[in-house]
């Protein structure tokens, strides 16, 4: 497997999903940084710049995770970093989160949306499709 | 009445031959007769009302007169047909008992008849007036009936609290009671009848016009309409008339606001436990596909890795028992069993199960206590439950190196046990949602915390279910102290009520 020198910032509350997600993308060859608050997660950007990063959607905030994405795509320093969104929830309250097309995706300002359970087949395919296409993008 | 139909005559006669000469004539026409000399003792036998059917009177008595006795007579049985005998005929005389009253007039000497005829006639005349008096009787009657039922069912539509609208074939308001005018006319009535449109629900206009329709028959039709903010079940049905024909229909609009307000939160309710269940279930799965998957690294990375996926499970099959057990309140099925129970003993086994949770985060847990508490009647296990849930809070959410303190108090009718602790506190905010269905204080400090959300709801209601109250008391960043304060309720005092009703689930927000 190919050990990339960036690492992949994960960030969930729950400390059990973050070593599932952990364990996972290690045994994918990556790199994991953890963090289980936004601004933990923030802290660490102030030093390292990730090659990935996964964020779980409910934390504090019914949305904490949108909001992170979207400050994330707002950041002309993170702007390139893909993002996936992890959630426990399709629906909660009325609310249903799951994106319906790629319009929806890009609105949420996320490139990658994934339900739990995370299996590694699910998270590791689509961890090489993201950082795939973002080789392609920055060869000109 | 019997005495409608009495065959008995009055002979009143101070010649003993007239009266026995009547009585052989009146008796061989089937009559039953009775005789007196005189007007005082005449009047004695008239003891009821259809007594006698006739009465034959000699004007000339001693003492009190034939005319005079028929006005008194009449007083006592208008009914009584009175005809006068008379040997001093005249036609003063006769005019004279006419007008008193006097139905016929025999002269002195009769043939048997010349008495006969006018008493036969009177007993006809007076069954007769008897029969129509009583259809007349019964028709008052039935008037007053039915206009007291038109009323009564006037008041009782009046009372209702639900809206009665009743609408025409023309499809006109023509009837509508209090409520109905309060649901379309918040400001005031407006005349009737009215065409259905003018109510501007188009909801109720279809629902009517459906059910006016011939094709409806006698189907009952429902919708939901929403008035005003407020939300109304309404029922239409056609009223038939006697013969089956449509005459209209009738709506009955019941307000469900408050109903619905309740199923929404019923569902915001089950969409959270479906969540709480849902979120520990990935979890699990998850840390189970990481080992399967080989992904875990190494055996002693896959044992920590099913050590939390057990965790997880043991607190979701707590959650859900603690879930059940709120849904058995709820429903009323969770009856206490309340036995003596010393409270020193009950506290010390509380805090014995939590002391091995203090010690492996090295927080001191100390139990204060005056000498011998008292006994009170309580659930032990309910009671041990409440306990354990705010020991185990107090512990999970301070530092170690603190100490959580359980302290014993009482007097004559109640017992207080506090839990303080020197943890993380709570903000007002969190203070006032802490005993919510799944509330859960979110913050840095709390991060990594589990609990089912559920443990403080529950002391809650084991606590009131006791009549007793739960209390909270709490500064950001130095600490929580919840005291509960029981009544001291022993056997010599009888059972209490098995607890005030069950509050609403949970709130809207």
């Amino acid at each position: 497997m190919n050990n990339h020198s960036q690492a992949i910032l994960l960030l969930d509350d729950d400390p059990d999903f973050l070593t599932i997600g952990r364990s996972i993308l290690e045994s994918g060859g990556h790199r994991v940084i953890h963090a289980t608050a936004v601004d933990e997660a923030w802290e660490y950007l102030r030093t390292e710049k990730p090659c990935l990063i996964i964020t779980d959607l409910m934390m504090d905030a019914l949305d904490a995770g949108f909001d992170f994405a979207r400050r994330l795509k707002a950041d002309e320093r993170f702007r390139d970093i893909p993002v996936i969104i992890l959630t426990g929830i399709a629906s909660r309250r009325g609310y249903d989160f799951t994106p319906r097309s790629r319009e929806e995706l890009r609105s949420m300002e996320a490139d990658a949306y994934l339900e739990k359970p995370l299996t590694a087949d699910v998270l590791l395919g689509k961890v090489a499709e993201l950082m795939a296409k973002r080789e392609k993008d920055e060869t000109p | 009445m019997s005495g409608e139909s009495t065959r008995h005559v009055l002979v009143v006669d101070d010649e003993r031959i007239i009266r026995e000469g009547c009585r052989r004539v009146l008796e061989r026409d089937g009559f039953q007769v009775v005789t007196s000399e005189n007007s005082e003792s005449a009047l004695r036998l008239i003891d009821r009302r259809g007594r006698f059917c006739a009465a034959l009177v000699d004007l000339k008595l001693p003492g009190m007169d034939g005319i005079e006795f028929i006005v008194r007579m009449r007083q006592v049985d208008e009914d009584i047909v009175p005809i006068v005998i008379t040997g001093y005929a005249s036609i003063e005389t006769a005019i004279e008992a006419t007008r008193k009253g006097a139905y016929s007039y025999v002269p002195k000497p009769f043939t048997p008849e010349e008495l006969l005829l006018p008493v036969r006639q009177g007993v006809e005349k007076r069954a007769l007036a008897i029969e129509a008096r009583a259809l007349r009787e019964e028709r008052e009657r039935h008037l007053l009936d039915l206009a007291f039922e038109r009323s009564r069912c006037r008041s009782v539509i009046q009372c209702m609290r639900d809206g009665v609208l009743v609408a025409n074939r023309e499809g006109n308001v023509v009837l509508r009671n209090e409520a109905a005018g309060a649901i379309f006319y918040p400001e005031g009535p407006a005349e009737l009848p009215a065409p259905v449109s003018e109510l501007r629900c188009p909801k109720l206009e279809n629902l009517l016009t459906d059910t006016l329709s011939p094709q409806s028959g006698t189907i009952v039709l429902t919708t939901e309409i929403p008035i005003h903010k407020a939300v109304y079940m309404a029922t239409a049905s056609p009223v038939i008339s006697d013969n089956g024909q449509s005459l209209g229909a009738v709506a009955v609009l019941r307000d469900i606001t408050e109903w619905k307000k309740l199923e929404e939160t019923k569902s915001v309710f089950v969409g959270m436990v479906a969540h709480e269940v849902k979120n520990p279930l990935a979890a699990i799965e998850g840390l189970l596909n990481v080992v399967l998957d080989d992904a875990a690294g190494g055996p002693a990375e896959e044992r920590d890795l099913l050590r939390r996926a057990l965790a997880r499970a043991g607190a979701l099959r707590c959650m859900v028992s603690e879930l059940i057990s709120l849904m058995a309140m709820d429903t009323g099925r969770f009856a206490l069993r309340r036995t003596p129970c010393e409270i020193r003993g009950l506290i010390q086994e509380a805090v014995d199960a939590c002391r091995d949770q203090a010690e492996q985060k090295s927080i001191e847990l100390r139990l204060e206590s005056g000498e011998s508490p008292p006994t009170a009647l309580l659930d032990r296990n309910a009671v041990l439950t409440v306990f354990s849930n705010l020991i185990d809070n107090a512990i999970k959410y301070s530092p170690s190196g603190t100490c959580v303190c359980v302290r014993i108090a009482w007097d004559k009718s109640f017992v207080r046990v506090a839990v303080q602790d020197q943890g993380i506190g709570m903000t007002a905010a969190e203070q006032r949602n802490v005993f919510d269905e799944f509330y859960r204080v979110k913050n840095e400090s709390t991060r990594g915390i589990p609990g089912t959300g559920l443990g403080l709801t529950l002391a809650r209601r084991i606590v009131e279910m006791h009549h007793g109250t739960i209390h909270l008391e709490s500064t950001p960043g130095k600490g929580s102290r919840f005291t509960v304060t029981l009544p001291i309720q022993t056997e010599h005092m009888g059972p209490l009520s098995e607890g005030p009703p069950a509050p609403p689930r949970s709130r809207v927000t």
